[in-house]
């Protein structure tokens, strides 16, 4: 048994939209008309291994990116705990911490320091970062100028050039050409060959089979499949088929 | 780890253990800083040069007014040292109130002490404070050069030995700002009307400061009504340490006393609020 390097227990997390999201003083002050809470996540546990790719399945809505954040400490749950061991590097969106204006070396450096990186660390990063991105001389025009590919090159480059334990994935492979999409996935495996951990979330069904060894299906704040990959995606494929026939 | 023990031992570590990781990410907070003021400059054709261009013009507009709209015995000095101060502990609150808005996308993807965003804002608007410093360093010489006679312009000093002053009414001023700023940024969030209400915050509180009117004002008899409540103001004990610091007024460490405890007061307030309000800001964006 190795050692689980992210542990989700119990975990509850309830919004109440009405006064939780952008509450003005009208609103607080004068009658709240709807108090209904959204539950985004009901009694979920798993335990990820060091080394483990861990995948998460569902529809929109179904709660995959709350999961994400309170994983990764962004969000504090209402109940439960989510606990990571290690050296944590998220990508739950792609350039966090980044300012358009500034040149692209200025935000690589943003974005590492960002991340909890010492600018000694970026240093001695960044040419394997601008190695990985290829932007070659664009590395110093601002970064508005980017395409969207090369804006994501960048980005994910930073992050993986983090050096984390575990890495937390929201949906990003979508983005980058076929070339990129084929190297980020190395450096995953990299990755997962240095006993690093990857919380995967992802619509890619077939990438999740392919990558990860186990993955949940969150229907509606829920567990509804939890075990290896083939199943759960199996399992989830059947469910969409007969809803979509259905409808 | 999520126990909640009330034991003085407990909070202390957990601060100890915030203001360590605060310290770590010291090169974020000072990136975080340059990089907005860099970026809010872009794409202008001056470029860094407007943090100097900006007190510049900001002194210029007032000494139009007082100088020659409305004439009076107030002399450009007076009026910039009193009003870089201001702008300092202004831009605190107008930042701080943006600080976590803004960067709603760093908030809900990485964790770290959140203090760091109102931190950030306010290092930005600390150089932009010690450059005017500079500025107005170099008005005073031009006039003494032009002037050349103290006997009919007496506010024109250079800075006197009090100017060490500085070194402990800045860190105070800081410490005041970040506690405002934190407060704002604290109430922000669930409030975002506060962003509305900053401007005409900023605007009376610069007529209540001593500013654009001159302290013998509190002497006359229109003015006596209002003198009683003129030191309630934190920034009249400050603004008066500056101008010991500065301009030649008369140290009275009275005032210097008078602020540090507002700016303990303030700073640990808010510094206080908006820590113990962290966890819960990321349900806010």
């Amino acid at each position: 048994m190795s050692q689980p390097s992210i542990v989700v227990e119990d975990l509850y997390v309830r919004f109440r939209p009405y006064v939780e999201r952008k509450p003005t003083l009208r609103r607080t002050i004068g009658r709240r008309r709807s108090l209904e809470e959204v539950i985004a996540l009901n009694n979920v546990s798993f335990t990820v291994n060091r080394g483990e790719a861990f995948g998460v399945i569902g529809r929109n809505g179904a709660g995959k990116s709350t999961l994400l954040r309170c994983v990764a400490g962004t969000l504090r749950p209402n109940g439960g705990k989510a606990v990571v061991h290690g050296k944590t590097s998220t990508l739950l969106q792609l350039g966090v911490g980044f300012i358009p204006e500034l040149t692209g070396r200025r935000n690589v450096y943003l974005g590492g320091l960002a991340a909890g990186l010492r600018k000694r660390e970026v240093d001695e990063r960044f040419d394997e970062i601008m190695e990985y991105a290829e932007l070659e001389d664009a590395i110093d025009r601002p970064m508005k100028t980017y395409s969207a590919g090369m804006f994501s090159r960048l980005a994910f480059s930073v992050a993986l050039n983090l050096d984390p334990d575990v890495l937390l994935l929201d949906e990003i492979l979508a983005v980058g050409d076929a070339s990129f999409k084929e190297k980020s996935m190395q450096a995953m495996r990299d990755l997962l060959d240095k006993a690093g951990t990857i919380l995967f979330v992802s619509h890619s069904l077939a990438s999740v089979k392919e990558f990860c060894d186990r993955a949940i299906w969150l229907e509606r704040g829920e567990v509804a499949a939890h075990g290896p990959s083939a199943e759960v995606v199996k399992a989830y494929r059947k469910s969409v088929a007969k809803q979509n026939a259905k409808g | 780890m999520t126990q909640t023990t009330s034991s003085p031992t407990y909070y202390t570590r957990r601060l100890v253990y915030y203001v360590k990781e605060l310290w770590r990410r010291r090169e974020f907070i000072w990136f975080l800083a340059m990089g907005n003021f860099k970026a809010r400059n872009a794409s202008t054709a001056l470029g860094l040069f407007w943090w100097v261009l900006n007190p510049v013009l900001l002194s210029l507009v007032y000494w139009l007014v007082f100088g020659f709209i409305f004439p009076s015995d107030r002399n450009i000095i007076y009026l910039m040292s009193g009003m870089f101060v201001f702008h300092f502990t202004a831009q605190a609150l107008t930042g701080g109130a943006n600080a976590v808005l803004q960067n709603s996308k760093l908030l809900t993807n990485l964790k770290f002490p959140r203090l760091i965003l109102p931190l950030a804002n306010l290092f930005e608007a600390l150089i932009g404070f010690l450059v005017s410093l500079g500025v107005l360093l170099a008005v005073q010489m031009v006039l003494f050069v032009v002037i050349r006679d103290p006997e009919s312009s007496p506010q024109i000093f250079f800075p006197t030995a009090f100017v060490v002053l500085l070194l402990v009414a800045i860190p105070l001023q800081f410490l005041f700002n970040l506690g405002l700023g934190s407060i704002a940024a604290r109430l922000a969030v669930p409030f975002r009307d506060i962003n509305n209400f900053i401007p005409y915050v900023n605007r009376i509180w610069l007529y209540l400061s001593p500013i654009i009117w001159p302290l013998t004002m509190l002497d006359t008899e229109r003015g006596q009504d209002f003198a009683p409540y003129a030191e309630l103001n934190p920034l009249f004990p400050l603004i008066s340490v500056y101008r010991a610091a500065l301009i030649g007024d008369p140290f009275d460490e009275k005032m210097l006393v008078q602020f540090a405890i507002w700016a303990l007061v303030i700073g640990v307030f808010g510094i206080g609020l908006f820590v113990r309000y962290e966890g819960k800001i990321a349900r806010h964006l």
